[in-house]
Formats: C-alpha cells, sequence, structure tokens
C-alpha cells in the first residue's frame, strides 16, 4: 500500500515538475561553484554569467528540447559536500549534466560518481592536469596549469632570462605551476636558482620577496591563488623595489580580471601568459562582452566567465547530439575533438583527453583609454595542449 | 648577519601589527574576563570606516584613520551596555558563543553592503616610497607602523601608570570587588576601556591593512592570530602583548625566511610551548 | 550551575525496582528506537535526498562526540574536529592501503581518534580557560599542517579520493543511490548512541558529571579530575574518530577541511543550538542547523550568516541552555498548567 502511495506522489510531482509544451524535453544541468564566500566574486558570479551570457545569445531551446541550468552553491574546497551536491543532483534533480566546480579536491571526489552513473560534467576551472583523467565523462573548458605555465618559460627564455627562482604557494596547483616552469625553463637552458614555496595562510610576503631579492636572479616565477595572496604579493613585490632590481615578474593568472582594478598603479608593466583577457581583440569577444554588459552593466569578464560561456557551448552540443536524452558516452563522444571560435581564441576539446586545446597569450598589465587596467596581449603561444602530460608530474 | 637583520625588521613590523590589533583585547579580556572572539570586527570595521571617511568626505587619510578608530569606539559603548554586560561573569563557553555570534552577524552586515572583494586602504603620499638602507629596501609605510606601535605603548604604559583612569583600569583587573569596595565604579571602568580596547582594534586593523588585508571574512582569518597573541602575552598585560606579538612576528618570519614551508607550523608550535611552559601567558597574573 | 536536575540522578534509580514508574526515556531502547523511527521516516519521505541525510547523520555522531567532550568533561574546545579528520584519513587509507573493508574501518578511524585525543589531552588537560581553548584550536592546526605536507599519503589539499567500500559483512553492497549508504551510517548512530547513553549512566559518567559540575567537591569526595576527564576526552575522540571514518566511507573521499576550525566551530554551534549535557541536544541541534543551513544557503550566503549569528546570540541570551532544555521546560509549564485546569 504504501508503495503505491508513494508511487502516486512522485508521479504527481513529476508531473507538476514538469515544464514546458507536450513533448518537449527538459534537460537539467547542475552547475557547482562558489555562490557565495570568498571565491564568489572571482570565480561563482562569473560562472553564472557566462552561463546566463550565453543563454541570452542563443536562447534556452536546443531543438526541442529546454535547457535549464540549476545552481548549488559551495564556498570552498570541501570534497564531502562536493560530492554530496552531485549525488542531490543526480538522483534527486535529475540533471543530465554537470558542470562548474572550482577546486580539484571538488572534482576528484565528484569523479567516481559521474564515472558510474555516465553522466558528463564540464568542468569550468579545476585546473590540475589529473583531473580530466578521473572519469571518462569529464570535459574542460577552462585550462590546466602547465598549459598556461609552459608558454611563460618560453617567453622568459626568448626574453634572454637565464635564472629565476620559482615562488608559489604551498598546494596542488602552486606545486603543479612550480614543476611545469621549472622542467620547461631547465630544458631551454635555464637555471633554477632556488623554489620557494610559501604557506597558504601566508598574509606577510616581504620576507620571500627580500629572500628573492637577497638571491639576484634574473626573474621570479610566480604563483598565488586569487584575491588577498595575489594583492599581498604584488604590492610586496612592487613596495621592495625588486623590479628596479632588475628582477623580472612573471605570473599566469596574478593579474586576472577580477582583481587586476584593485591592485592598482603598482601592476602595470607586470607580463602574464594566460589564455583569456578581458581585452581580447576579436569580433567574438566583443560580442560576448557587450551581450555579459547587457545582462549586468557591473559585469567583468574574466577568464571564469569565458570557462563557463564556452562550456554551456558544450553542453548545448552534447543535447543538440543525444536529442535531450540522457546518453552520457554519446554526448561525450561527439563533443570530442569539436572545435569552434570562443571569445578567447580558437578552440578545441581534445578527442583523447577530453581537455581543451587552446591559445595562450602573453599579456602585459596597461592602461586603456579610460583610465582603467587591462591585460594587453602581445604574442601568442598558439594551440598549447596540456602539458602536465609530456611533462610528467 | 644581513639575513638576522632583515629577520629582525621584518619581524619587528610584522609584529607591531599584530600588536596593536590585539592589545585591546588583551585589556578587555583582562579587563572584564570576557572572552572576546569579536576583537577582529572592530579591527575590520576600523578599516572600512576609514576608506568610507575619505572617499565619502574627502579627508586625509591620517585624519580619516582617527575619525574611524574613534567613531569604532563610540560604536563599542552600546555595544557593551547591551550585549556584553549580560555575559560577564557567565562561563566561558556562554561568552565564546556570543561572540562568535558578533562575528557571524558583523561579518554578514559588513558582507552585504560592501560585497565580497578586498578593500583597499589609501595611503598617504609620502608612506608609499621605500627607504634604502643599503642591503635591502624598506617600505617606508612598515616604519611608520613600527612608530606607531611604539607611540601605543608609550602611550598605554603612560595611561595605565599615570592617570587616575589607568589606576581605575588596573585596580579593577587585579581585583574588581576590591576596586568597588574603594568607590571606583567599576562598571564605569569597563565602559572606557571596552572604547579604548575597540578603538585600538580599529586602529590596528587601518595601520595593518597591508599585511591583514581588509575583507568581510577578516574577524574570522585573524581570530587565531589574535587571541594567539593574547593567550600567550597574558590577558590584562599590555607589556605581555607586545613581547608575544614581537616573539610570535618574529618567530614566523624568521620561519619564513630560512625554512618557509613549516613557517606556519613554527607559529602553532611555538604558542604551544609558550602556553605549556605558562599557562597564564608570558606576564599573565594567576586569577 | 549546581543544581541536580532529575534527569542526572537518573543512574541511581534502579529500573528494576517494583513499582516504580518508569522515565519514558528510561525504558530500555525507547531513546535508540526513536532514533531509529525518525531515521526510517526520513528516508521514507525524502528518497532523493539520501546524500544529504547521511551526512546529517555523521555530523550528528560528530556532535555527540563533542556532547561527550564538552557536556560531560566540561572541556571547552574548537579543535575537536582534529580527532574527526584524523579518524577520516585514518579510515581512507585503510581502505586504499590495507582493506576496503568497511567495519574494520570504523574501528581504525575510532582507534586513530582516540590515541590523537590520548596524546594531546595529556597535555591539554593541565590547562585551564582561554589558555586550553588556544591549546585546542593550535593542535587542531598543526595536525592539519602535517597531514597536509604528507601529501604521499593524504593527497594535502587535493583530497584523498578513491575510497572503496566492500560489501558490509561481504554480503550488502553500497549502492550507488545511497541507501545502504543511509541505512550503514544510521545503524552505526544507534549503536553508537547507545554506547553512549551507557558511558554517561555509568559510575564514570556520573563522576564526570559531577566534576563538571563541581570540581573542587568531588576531588574532595577523592575523584581523580584529571584521570576523569582525560578519559572521557579520549572517549570523545574515539567517537570523533569514527564519525570521521563513517563520513570518509559514504561520501569515498577525505578533504583537509575536516579537520578545519570552521568544522569545529560548526559543530559546538550545533551542540549549543541543542543544549549539551543530555545528548539528545546533539542530535536536535545537528539536524536543525543542517536543515536550516540547506534551506538558508541557497537564498544569500550573507543572509545565512546573518541567521546563524542571531540564533547564536539569541540562544545564548535567552535559552542558555539550549533549544531541547527550553522546548522541554515550556513543553512541563504548559502539561501542569493543563492538569492543574483539569483538577481545579
Amino acid at each position: 500500500m504504501k508503495t503505491v502511495m508513494r508511487k502516486a506522489m512522485v508521479a504527481a510531482a513529476a508531473l507538476c515538475l514538469s515544464t514546458g509544451a507536450v513533448g518537449a524535453e527538459v534537460v537539467k544541468v547542475g552547475v557547482i561553484g562558489p555562490f557565495s564566500g570568498p571565491f564568489a566574486g572571482a570565480f561563482g558570479t562569473p560562472f553564472r554569467q557566462g552561463v546566463e551570457t550565453y543563454v541570452a545569445m542563443h536562447g534556452n531551446k536546443v531543438g526541442d528540447a529546454e535547457v535549464q541550468f540549476i545552481y548549488r552553491d559551495i564556498a570552498g574546497p570541501d570534497p564531502q559536500k562536493a560530492r554530496s551536491l552531485a549525488q542531490e543532483l543526480v538522483v534527486k534533480d535529475k540533471v543530465q549534466y554537470l558542470a562548474g566546480v572550482v577546486f580539484t579536491p571538488n572534482a576528484m571526489a565528484i569523479a567516481p560518481l559521474s564515472q558510474s552513473a555516465k553522466v558528463p560534467m564540464v568542468i569550468f576551472n579545476a585546473s590540475t592536469s589529473v583531473v580530466v583523467s578521473k572519469s571518462d565523462y569529464f570535459v574542460r573548458t577552462s585550462n590546466t596549469l602547465p598549459q598556461v605555465t609552459v608558454p611563460v618559460a618560453k617567453y622568459a627564455l626568448d626574453q634572454g632570462i637565464k635564472s629565476a627562482i620559482t615562488i608559489v604557494s604551498d598546494y596542488g596547483p602552486g606545486i603543479d605551476a612550480e614543476k611545469a616552469f621549472s622542467k620547461t625553463f631547465e630544458q631551454g637552458g635555464g637555471k633554477i636558482v632556488d623554489s620557494i614555496r610559501m604557506p597558504l595562510s601566508t598574509t606577510d610576503f616581504g620576507p620571500f620577496l627580500q629572500k628573492i631579492r637577497a638571491a639576484e636572479p634574473e626573474s621570479l616565477f610566480a604563483f598565488l591563488p586569487f584575491g588577498p595572496p595575489t594583492y599581498g604579493f604584488v604590492k610586496a613585490y612592487n613596495d621592495n623595489a625588486l623590479e628596479q632590481a632588475g628582477i623580472k615578474f612573471l605570473g599566469t593568472a596574478e593579474t586576472q580580471e577580477s582583481d587586476l582594478q584593485a591592485l592598482g598603479d603598482g601592476a602595470v608593466g607586470l607580463e602574464t601568459a594566460y589564455f583569456y583577457s578581458g581585452a581580447h581583440d576579436s569580433p567574438e569577444n566583443k560580442a560576448f562582452v557587450d551581450a555579459l554588459k547587457k545582462l549586468d552593466p557591473n559585469a567583468i569578464a574574466n577568464p571564469a566567465t569565458v570557462s563557463a560561456f564556452d562550456g554551456a557551448h558544450v553542453i548545448y552540443k552534447m543535447v543538440e547530439a543525444t536529442a535531450g536524452k540522457a546518453d552520457g558516452p554519446k554526448a561525450v563522444d561527439a563533443v570530442k575533438g569539436m572545435s569552434w571560435e570562443s571569445p578567447r581564441g580558437p578552440v578545441t576539446i581534445d578527442a583523447g583527453t577530453r581537455d581543451i586545446v587552446q591559445n595562450v597569450y602573453m599579456r602585459r598589465v596597461e592602461k586603456d583609454a579610460d583610465g582603467k587596467l587591462v591585460n594587453r596581449e602581445f604574442k601568442i603561444y598558439e594551440a598549447q595542449p596540456d602539458y602536465g602530460l609530456t611533462l610528467g608530474e | 648577519m644581513e639575513l638576522i637583520f632583515s629577520i629582525l625588521i621584518d619581524g619587528l613590523a610584522y609584529g607591531m601589527v599584530l600588536f596593536i590589533i590585539s592589545v585591546g583585547l588583551s585589556i578587555t579580556m583582562g579587563l572584564m574576563r570576557v572572552v572576546n572572539l569579536a576583537h577582529g570586527v572592530f579591527a575590520m570595521l576600523g578599516g572600512f570606516f576609514m576608506v568610507a571617511i575619505v572617499s565619502r568626505l574627502g579627508l586625509r587619510p591620517e585624519l580619516a584613520a582617527l575619525l574611524a578608530a574613534i567613531g569604532v569606539g563610540m560604536l563599542a559603548l552600546p555595544m557593551e551596555k547591551l550585549l556584553f554586560r549580560k555575559v560577564y561573569g557567565r562561563s566561558e563557553l556562554q561568552q565564546v558563543l556570543l561572540t562568535i555570534g558578533l562575528v557571524f552577524i558583523g561579518i554578514a552586515a559588513v558582507g552585504t553592503v560592501f560585497g565580497n572583494s578586498l578593500l583597499a586602504v589609501p595611503l598617504p603620499e609620502y608612506l608609499r616610497r621605500s627607504v634604502d638602507i643599503g642591503f635591502r629596501v624598506v617600505p617606508l609605510h612598515r616604519l611608520a607602523v613600527v612608530a606607531a606601535g611604539l607611540v601605543v605603548l608609550c602611550g598605554l604604559w603612560l595611561l595605565l601608570a599615570k592617570t587616575r583612569f589607568g589606576i581605575n583600569i588596573r585596580a579593577a583587573v587585579d581585583k574588581a570587588k576590591a576596586a568597588e569596595a574603594l568607590g571606583i565604579d567599576t562598571s564605569r571602568v569597563y565602559q572606557l576601556g571596552f572604547m579604548l580596547g575597540a578603538a585600538l582594534a580599529a586602529l590596528g586593523g587601518i595601520l595593518g591593512a597591508e599585511l591583514l588585508p581588509l575583507e568581510p571574512y577578516y574577524p574570522l582569518k585573524y581570530l587565531v592570530l589574535v587571541l594567539a597573541i593574547v593567550a600567550v602575552g597574558g590577558m590584562g598585560s599590555v607589556f605581555g602583548s607586545f613581547i608575544a606579538a614581537l616573539v610570535l612576528g618574529t618567530v614566523e618570519t624568521a620561519a619564513k625566511y630560512l625554512m618557509p614551508e613549516i613557517a606556519s607550523i613554527m607559529f602553532y608550535l611555538t604558542m604551544l610551548v609558550v602556553l605549556s611552559w605558562r599557562p597564564h601567558g608570558l606576564f599573565g597574573r594567576q586569577l | 550551575m549546581t543544581t541536580f536536575n532529575n534527569e542526572r540522578t537518573l543512574g541511581f534509580r534502579r529500573a528494576s525496582r517494583p513499582g516504580v514508574r518508569r522515565n519514558f526515556g528510561e525504558l530500555p531502547f525507547m531513546p535508540e528506537a526513536c532514533v531509529a523511527v525518525i531515521g526510517l521516516a526520513a528516508m521514507w519521505l525524502m528518497p532523493g535526498d539520501l546524500s544529504f541525510l547521511t551526512r546529517i547523520i555523521t555530523s550528528a555522531l560528530f556532535v555527540l562526540s563533542l556532547d561527550l567532550v564538552l557536556g560531560y568533561a566540561g572541556i571547552v574546545t574548537l579543535g575537536h574536529a582534529a580527532m574527526f579528520g584524523v579518524g577520516a584519513y585514518a579510515a581512507g587509507v585503510y581502505a586504499i592501503h590495507v582493506t576496503a573493508e568497511p567495519l574494520s574501518g570504523l574501528l581504525m578511524g575510532g582507534l586513530f581518534g582516540g590515541l590523537i585525543a590520548l596524546a594531546t589531552g595529556a597535555v591539554l588537560l593541565r590547562t585551564h580557560g582561554l589558555t586550553c581553548l588556544m591549546m585546542t584550536i593550535a593542535i587542531a592546526q598543526i595536525l592539519l599542517e602535517v597531514l597536509n605536507k604528507w601529501r604521499s599519503l593524504t593527497g594535502g589539499d587535493d583530497g584523498l579520493s578513491g575510497i572503496m567500500v566492500e560489501p558490509i559483512f561481504g554480503v550488502i553492497e553500497f549502492d550507488f543511490f545511497g541507501r545502504v549508504g543511509y541505512l550503514y551510517s544510521l545503524a552505526v548512530l544507534i549503536l553508537c548512541f547507545w554506547i553512549m547513553r551507557r558511558l554517561v549512566r555509568s559510575p564514570f559518567g556520573l563522576t564526570c558529571i559531577g566534576i563538571r559540575e563541581d570540581r573542587f567537591r568531588m576531588t574532595a569526595l577523592g575523584a581523580s579530575v584529571y584521570k576523569h576527564t582525560l578519559l572521557m576526552y579520549v572517549a570523545g575522540g574515539i567517537f570523533a574518530g569514527i564519525a570521521g571514518a563513517l563520513m570518509a566511507q559514504t561520501t569515498q573521499v577525505v578533504g583537509l577541511s575536516s579537520l578545519g576550525f570552521t568544522w569545529s566551530a560548526e559543530a559546538l554551534v550545533m551542540l549549543v543550538l541543542g543544549g549539551m549535557g543530555h545528548l539528545w541536544g546533539a542530535i536536535f541541534g545537528t539536524i536543525l542547523f543542517m536543515v536550516v543551513h540547506h534551506f538558508a544557503s541557497a537564498i544569500d550566503p550573507f543572509k545565512w550568516m546573518f541567521v546563524i549569528g542571531a540564533l547564536l546570540v539569541a540562544v545564548v541570551l535567552l535559552f542558555p541552555e539550549g533549544l531541547v532544555q527550553a522546548i522541554r521546560k515550556l513543553a512541563v509549564r504548559q502539561i501542569a498548567r493543563m492538569s492543574k485546569r483539569g483538577t481545579s
């Protein structure tokens, strides 16, 4: 008796939940990200904005199917919660696709679920190389750390820089970046004078920069997480007059748009390598930024926004390939090897690794006509794959 | 040799910032015996008030800092009357919970009004340079912080040793009941002491903004740091906070220079060792 | 705080005395049965939320262990998550490198949680007040850093993933929907709850309550304060370790945040909301907190912090003994009023 009752309740609920015209499928996508907390500004809000911009530009229908995005909040690295959220989304909300995820531990926690339930997940950020291999249904539209680090090492060698000190925050991505830079730099004949790993909780970077200054290398390569650490580090770099001492600053995501204005004039001249600059000069980017500003005039186009935007594109293509039905293997197969022109430049989803292959740009921080700080691209490294695999861990 | 000097200089600057922020807590905890985890909220509010004053009223940063500190002190008065007073003498757990609740409310209020990002505190022009002292460069604002810390230390010493108010505070810290019996209005002393503590915290928040960036989660992030200084220094002892801040600041700085990977472990380990050896802190008193 | 509330003198009443009417809570296994009923009802009513419900169960077990330490041994700690996290990693590493058998995994978690509690408690319990609090925080932070550095074993901040769980008793397999995981957790919770209830009603437990109420009197009576509080602290550590192991097994991943300050603080809030010192408060507070969090944090994170902050302030100022006691008092007063009306 109880089971009949329960089935009736479930059927009634399902009936209430179905929206749209009769016969239309609703394809739900669960987006997991930090929509609250300290990472909301750099990732959570951009994720949402990127997705909503794509929907504004392309509508929410793919064929007969209506795509619906559900957002779930996870404020920081919390593998247990990530897995719980993913499980709820798949079992309770019946999403066909998962998306988002900023932190590697969270992605790792969701991997077994994605694999056993055959639910594809499009990763909007988690950049450690190994992540995308943890499930056959993971696709990444952001970047990997080695992918953006190898070009900056090459650039340094091209500029005739012979010695460097790596200084990274002591956590997974930092260590990945340190290894990628060191290997590439040394392979090209450079010398790594010292490798410093700073505790994540460091607030006073002065001593570290003094140490570097005393060692007198030609450059330093830095990697820190977004927000207060990057801000503090760049300030300390300027305060301790390292540039005047001839120690060049090499970085990747430190000057990304959501933090750039707060860094102030001290950031002018810093050179970094990354896969997206808000000031990228292309018609696709212009259309993207315009649509974004229409959605929210205060929105800033940063790498996370464009990763989400492209991620939404991948999801739409997957829905199209499966005609709105839940078929993980078919969906992922459809996007393997897919290429398109993203606001960041030409991109391809690698057929073997399901990772993104894209241009990486060397940029310099400058002031634009309005006096705002932008990352001005001046050199392109084309079609960079994930170097994490070729360099070895 | 240069390394040792570098460690001392940076450790001193870092320690001074910690001292200014924490000394207010040491006074209030010693005075009212209330475990006040919400102290960081005052520091954070100091920074936010100052930025608001500079941007809305266009005043000079130094003046804005002073006004912000006074403003926070005034804000502390009703908080003392309405909230903290209720938990004097109650169990430490209750105080922890009340003040954690206040921390959450503070974070929520600031976060809702200012949003989630970092707040940059404007520096006066003349402090934006760096001074070359031969083997290294020292940012001028660090020296300014060290100077400010010494001024605060001397000022507090004068206050406590030479003024009537100071004598009343010391009496209330030592033996509240006896002080009352002698006619000292202890609740007034508590009020003023609390305001002083909050104003000092605000000042510390402003001066330390380069090292401890201001953002809504500030009180929670640096809570442990501040409590550590007070615990190691001994509640109620200004000099204790000073020494503790310098010791802990220098230890962490030295670790950053010499063994960066375990710098934060060194901080906590030092705290543990000191507290095991002297459970009431370096200069604390037996209750 | 020297009032002896009826509940606390329960141990002196031998339930087998004829003619004595038992308290509801005194009936054998009644509280455990209540928990079982609530748990099963939850599963029936919300079959899609099982991972959330499982998280509530592992959290409830953790908060119960905190109640032993705080409510029964009287130690204010903001570092209890250390034992939880160590237990979780122990179970995880055990599952990956030794055997994925779940029940022994739980014991591993409990063992390591207890060992850490023993080692750290020996130092901690010589101190009181703020110093003790600071040391609990320092110890948890140091353990977190150590586990963080030990990347080869724990995966560092990437977390320990890929924890497999073999079928329970070799037969019952963990399913994808989380049903088996939920029932497994519920069973573990009920068993641990039963053990804890027996513990706090035992002579040992009563001595601890006495120590919490009045240290000096108990010392005068000849009880060793240090030994008793240490043992209760270790008991708290063991159950925290089991809770951690349970979490590791049901979510198949362990992160550094399981040792974090935030987790310790949240557990404290949950315990206080429900009320400490009678185990029920822990369960009730956990459910309340996590349910509200689940719904509220979807709206706005800062509003959530505001709600929790206001709740804490309200509890301290208005209901210092926790919500369970407040509700109970209210209920008692209502019943008394109604019975008076009945007889007048």
